[in-house]
């Protein structure tokens, strides 16, 4: 019962504080941040494969919130769309940082070469759940946090990253293969 | 290869469609028995299984400090390029969009009419630049909250702070250093100077208190880099002001030193927007 009341309680907060944030209440806002920073930071974090990066794309996350809140209509939960605009920030500045990310990231590759690299061993020591996940290749990285950890299907994973649903269920049983290697299971 | 007749190869490749649950019943029972035959393939679907119950059940990650505040300073800075303003904001953007435009349509005929004037009547350009000061008052107004599209400083500061001196338009005459009536522009320059010094002022002022209050967050060779160059750019505003004094009728220091205050506001609002560092 406490539970429900809970849940409601929070449903409820979320909702009021969204409409107060849209109207530029920025002590609204900032409880909105409180309610769902960790688990913006925990997608930037784990998509982008590094938690520095994470806390700088968990920023731009919620100035891009700020700026586009006045569009959300409630026709989903909050925090679903926050979430995916979550994902959307982190995809879109993988894409500006162009080439100086493709050479900083030598794990980002292309479908393409995917085979190619999943072939690859990924010499690394025993290692976390979670360690692991940040070690691998980007492409394969985003497909398995997208679908394993936030449980998005493969076709919307496909919408998002451009890619058939095909694709992302191939890019997510390399992501597995190679975390099984990773973690020497 | 086992008594399923399906060998390891076709497990693996069947194996995602299996996990997705896609699989049709002949090929399922297949992979199915192969599992109860095969230890190598039976491992491999169980870690896999294990991999992903862990990912689905991992906690949420907490950053390792707060980043309100540079979330904050980000959304309370002057002027958001692209953004799309809170709702009780917007409400506003139709009355001043209505101001704006008529000081850009008094702006632009006011300078229209003061060439075509000065070309034909020389000694009544003063009067008629006098319009201009009043489109100047109305710009500022339009400051860094109103949800103006101040993308560029330039458009925000620049040519409305200055507008009243045509500093950007030569005349007709080939001679953009010196107008027509000479002791007629300077003093009617010195009155515009006097009054974008002053919004120019506010500005930087208020810039720098943001830039300031955001010191701590920012990387320190990023700070260092932001201090040298407002040290360029303030030795820059100097020379320009100590050369206009001496000669106060010069169109071109008059643009320098536009040009200098236009790169301090602009460099202060990339600093007062700048994520802050990791």
């Amino acid at each position: 019962m406490a539970a429900a009341s809970n849940v409601i309680r929070v449903a409820m907060g979320d909702s009021t504080d969204v409409a107060l944030a849209a109207g530029g209440d920025r002590q609204a806002f900032e409880r909105l941040y409180r309610m769902h920073a960790n688990r913006v930071f925990s997608i930037c974090a784990r998509m982008s494969g590094s938690k520095a990066r994470g806390e700088e794309l968990t920023q731009d996350v919620f100035v891009r919130t700020w700026e586009k809140l006045p569009q959300f209509r409630g026709e989903s939960a909050f925090s679903t769309w926050l979430h995916r605009l979550a994902v959307n920030v982190v995809l879109n500045a993988r894409k500006s940082e162009g080439k100086q990310a493709s050479r900083m990231d030598q794990g980002d590759v292309d479908d393409e070469r995917w085979d190619e690299v999943a072939r690859a061993p990924m010499h690394i020591e025993r290692m976390d759940l979670a360690e692991a996940i940040s070690k691998l290749p980007a492409g394969a990285r985003k497909v398995f946090v997208l679908h394993d950890v936030e449980g998005y299907k493969h076709e919307e994973i496909g919408e998002m990253l451009g890619i058939t649903s095909g694709g992302s269920k191939a890019q997510l049983h390399r992501a597995r293969l190679l975390l099984r290697e990773a973690l020497e299971r | 290869m086992t008594s399923s007749n399906m060998t390891c190869e076709a497990f693996d490749a069947a194996l995602p469609d299996y996990l997705e649950g896609t699989l049709d019943g002949a090929r399922r029972t297949s992979v199915e028995q192969h599992l109860g035959e095969c230890v190598r393939c039976a491992s491999l679907l169980k870690d896999i299984e294990n991999i992903s119950k862990e990912a689905a059940a991992m906690p949420d990650l907490v950053p390792s400090r707060d980043l309100w505040q540079g979330i904050e300073a980000r959304i309370a800075a002057p002027v958001i390029p692209l953004a799309t303003r809170p709702e009780r904001q917007r409400r506003l953007v139709p009355a001043w969009m209505g101001v704006a435009a008529a000081a850009l349509i008094v702006s632009t005929a006011g300078i229209t009419y003061m060439l075509t004037a000065r070309s034909i009547k020389p000694a009544q350009s003063g009067a008629v630049a006098q319009i201009t000061p009043t489109t100047n008052q109305a710009r500022p107004n339009n400051g860094p909250d109103s949800g103006a599209p101040a993308t560029s400083p330039n458009l925000g500061v620049a040519s409305s702070k200055r507008g009243g001196t045509p500093s950007g338009l030569a005349p007709s005459d080939g001679t953009p250093d010196r107008p027509r009536t000479p002791a007629s522009f300077a003093k009617q320059t010195n009155a515009d100077r006097a009054h974008s010094d002053l919004v120019y002022g506010r500005e930087i002022d208020m810039l720098q208190r943001i830039v300031t209050q955001r010191r701590t967050q920012l990387d320190s060779s990023t700070v260092a880099i932001i201090e040298r160059n407002l040290k360029i750019i303030d030795a820059a505003i100097e020379q320009s002001r100590a050369a206009l004094a001496s000669d106060p009728a010069s169109r071109m220091l008059d643009q320098q030193l536009t040009h200098a205050l236009d790169k301090k506001v602009e460099l202060l609002r990339t600093a007062a927007m700048l994520p802050a560092s990791t």
